[in-house]
């Protein structure tokens, strides 16, 4: 750690200024004496030297990091990273406009540098505590995305937004096979921090958190450990807890026509400052695994619809043969993709041709006291043009096989806006 | 796919089983969805040769050419010319209550299609939005067996299974006219005595039960899940939350009538479904890990606390398809049928802790809500332990 940190590259060369707060000032690390050079809390980008070598058993560039500014947020269309660090937060009674709008321009420029591979803030300061919370340092940054989005209940008149709101933002309606838990739903605002490295993401939230204490508090948080979607072409399939792979049919980014068809939004979003974002939907979704992993192998196959290792569908062909789903089983028993299979059920093909872009992780929160089972699943997060995609989807799950194991205990809308120029924060257009 | 019309009428665990057990219709063995095939029946027709069905959507309907075909394979081509108002066609059980194949979105100008392998019997093309929704399709010919059959002890166990859930259900609907009849006078203490006598009949055939979704749903759908319309909550839970939450009987008298339709119905459908071994284990283990998610956690009796004896309830009728499965399990694999035996014991040694005489609404046993986390972890663990043993079982029968 001690070695990486003093030849780190360190890309803080490009402060984001002093905020209000003072919280991203200063310059130097942990005591400027002892450190030599530039101190990026974990590294940037390319050409990290002797950091790099310290991280050669990641597959992939460590150090690789995703641009913050653009047209759409990052973490959306980014290729699914392995790691997820997710916070719902509600923003605290007696919070004005101007606040809420201060933490916004905060969070923009802690957003930045972190996932530019620098810390919050250079600490220089002996006797302050650390701008930074420092359990990322030496941490290679891994494709660090920061996005975020807004509730349906930010518009509710507390802070003059009730004219803002997106057409379709609202709580979801009551869906099959759930029974929510209100810790785990809802919220003003959520922060989506995605990373191939655990800790780096963690330390996003963690940090974002903290900047905001006195404005937000903390909702529900979730921690996922490993992607269950592929975003793009250039990624394998992961699988989820089930064994099985899971969204070989997503869309991918490259599709940019799907892309704008299925997951941007537009005019018909109602909002001008919200055109180019997305709307995100959470679920958490728990899987009984234990009941799971009793069904018999060929049972599984047909819950899902698709083989288990291969992940080929079971009308035939590799993993990315379109499933034929008119075609009758080799057996002889009613169609080789049964009626109920989730993966007919949550077909574009069964649903008009709605799609969605899955992104979500899979989850543990340890063991169910009552139970003794393992409390775990798939944290499912999909962006979508309209939450009215998702609904039909789910909907269409109602006769899922998979239901018998699984329930849907937390929930979540939020509408991530589009993304920021250079200079620009969250929150500009939002409140102009 | 929409089971019954537009309505969430699925229950979470039902449609596995709903595709495993090749129901009759009539004199009709409807080799439906999936996993019957593992009993490694053949089914297809002796020719080998494939017959078309031609369907035309037509604002009319969606009349199949021919209406009659040899049993066996089958392809189904739909074509919709020009009926705006009709855009799909299904295949179903002659009493609508399958879908076994559909081909959908067909608009104005679109054709498709889907292929099946069909038994001897009648069916019906369904197309919604036609003036004539359902049209007739009989298929002709001889059925084929599968080869367990050939296995009498395996042969055995299925006749035993099909005599038992017969019985059972029979039963169901006998204890919930006795329970009705105490609501129908206005008996509320004696009624809640009588809830969860009739319930564990249901909970010893709710897997067969599940066969037919939506009539799992209406008699033993929960708030939630999958039920989330109020018009919709018309089950034994609801009669339940009437008696427990609300403490009244007023309602309750509509609901229970609704019950003893609901439970004739089944019993209808059951005196003729057939079931093969592979269904019996399975069917077996989902009633244990039933017992071990919804009953541990309460969810399932949770205005009236009764988990403990629908528990009893999932525990008995699995021990059963063991009972009935022994001798052939016996040859085939006598380690774990003694495994099985044990670590049953060890959960009716969990659950007697809990025994108490008259107990809570003479129910045998305390009231759930009385039952601590830690000790529903205990519970927990030996019905774990049981259910995995079990999952075992569908190793032997489904190579058969």
């Amino acid at each position: 750690m001690a070695d990486e940190l003093t030849n780190g590259d360190g890309h803080d060369g490009k402060p984001g200024g002093p905020s209000r707060r003072g919280l991203l000032a200063g310059a130097g690390l942990f005591g400027a004496g002892a450190v030599a050079g530039g101190l990026g809390g974990y590294f940037g980008h390319s050409g990290g030297g002797s950091a790099a070598a310290n991280t050669s058993d990641v597959v992939g560039d460590s150090n690789q990091t995703i641009p913050f500014y653009g047209t759409h947020q990052a973490g959306i269309a980014t290729p699914a990273q392995d790691r997820l660090a997710f916070g719902s937060m509600n923003v605290v009674s007696g919070t004005s406009r101007s606040d809420l709008r201060d933490l916004l321009k905060d969070w923009t420029t802690a957003a930045a540098r972190m996932t530019a591979g620098q810390l919050v803030g250079e600490d220089t300061q002996p006797y302050a505590p650390p701008l930074d919370t420092g359990e990322a340092v030496g941490s290679p940054v891994s494709r660090l995305t920061i996005t975020v989005g807004y509730g349906p209940s930010l518009f509710d008149g507390r802070f003059g937004l009730a004219g803002k709101k997106p057409a379709a933002l609202a709580q979801l309606p009551a869906l099959p096979n759930e029974n929510l838990d209100p810790d785990y739903t809802d919220g003003d605002l959520c922060v989506q921090a995605c990373s191939d490295d655990p800790l780096v993401a963690f330390h996003a939230v963690r940090n974002l958190a903290r900047i905001g204490m006195g404005v937000v508090e903390h909702n529900w948080m979730e921690l996922g450990f490993g992607r269950t979607s592929t975003t793009s072409t250039s990624e394998a399939t992961p699988r989820n807890l089930l064994g099985f792979k899971d969204g070989t049919r997503n869309i991918k980014a490259e599709q940019t026509e799907l892309m704008d068809k299925y997951v941007w939004t537009g005019a018909e979003s109602g909002q001008e400052w919200f055109h180019g974002g997305s709307y995100l939907v959470a679920r958490k979704i728990r899987i009984f695994v234990e009941n799971w992993d009793r069904d018999y192998l060929q049972d599984q196959e047909h819950v899902i619809g698709r083989s288990k290792v291969a992940g080929a569908p079971l009308s035939g062909g590799t993993e990315f043969t379109a499933p034929n789903f008119a075609k009758k089983s080799s057996t002889g028993l009613g169609p080789a993709i049964p009626m109920n299979a989730h993966m007919r059920l949550a077909s574009f093909e069964h649903n008009g041709g709605v799609r969605i872009l899955r992104r979500g992780y899979s989850f543990t929160d340890g063991i169910d006291p009552q139970r003794g089972t393992l409390l775990g699943g798939l944290f499912f997060i999909a962006f979508m043009q309209n939450p009215s995609q998702f609904i039909k989807l789910q909907n269409s799950l109602a006769a899922d096989a998979l239901n018998e194991y699984i329930q849907h205990t937390g929930s979540a809308v939020f509408a991530c806006p589009p993304g920021l120029k250079q200079g620009q924060s969250w929150g500009d257009t939002l409140f102009e | 796919m929409r089971l019954d019309g537009n309505r969430r009428t699925m229950r979470g665990r039902t449609p596995r089983l709903t595709a495993m057990i090749a129901l009759v219709t009539g004199a009709v063995v409807v080799a439906a969805g999936c996993s019957s095939s593992a009993s490694k029946s053949k089914t297809t027709s002796d020719s080998g040769k494939s017959t078309t069905v031609s369907i035309s959507l037509t604002p009319q309907g969606c009349a199949p050419k021919p209406a009659k075909v040899a049993a066996g394979d089958v392809s189904f081509n739909v074509t919709n010319k020009d009926a705006s108002a009709v855009s799909e066609a299904e295949l179903r059980t002659s009493n609508l209550s399958k879908i076994l194949g559909e081909q959908e979105n067909l608009t104005p100008g679109l054709a498709g299609g889907f292929e099946l392998t069909l038994q001897p019997g009648t069916y019906k093309i369904n197309c919604p939005g036609a003036s004539q929704q359902h049209w007739t399709l009989t298929v002709t010919g001889k059925s084929t067996g599968p080869s367990w059959e050939s296995n009498p002890k395996l042969a055995s166990a299925v006749r035993g299974y099909t005599t038992y859930i017969n019985q059972q259900t029979a039963d169901l609907v006998s204890s919930s006219q006795t329970f009705c009849k105490t609501i129908d006078a206005g008996n509320l203490n004696q009624a809640k005595i009588l809830y969860p006598r009739a319930r564990v009949y249901y909970e010893r055939i709710e897997p067969v039960a599940e066969i037919w979704g939506s009539l799992d749903t209406e008699i033993d759908g929960r708030w939630e899940n999958p039920v989330t319309v109020e018009s919709q909550f018309i089950g034994f839970h609801r009669i339940e939350q009437l008696m427990w939450s609300d403490n009244t009987l007023k309602g309750a008298p509509a609901l229970c009538a609704g019950l003893m339709k609901h439970e004739q119905q089944l019993l209808t459908l059951v005196k003729s479904a057939q079931y093969n071994p592979l269904e019996m284990t399975s069917g077996a283990t989902d009633l244990i890990n039933e017992a071990a998610t919804s009953k541990i956690s309460g969810e399932e009796e949770r205005y009236s606390n009764t988990d403990l004896p629908v528990f009893k309830a999932n525990v008995d009728a699995a021990m059963e398809v063991v009972s009935l499965l022994t001798p052939y399990l016996q040859t085939k694999d006598p380690g774990l049928l003694t495994q099985i035996k044990q670590r049953n014991a060890a959960v009716l040694t969990a659950l007697s802790k809990y025994q108490a005489s008259p107990g809570y609404d003479d129910t045998g046993y305390v009231e759930y809500s009385t039952v601590l986390d830690t000790q529903r972890r205990q519970l927990s663990s030996s019905v774990n332990a049981l259910a995995e043993a079990l999952s075992q079982t569908s190793t032997q029968v489904g190579a058969a």
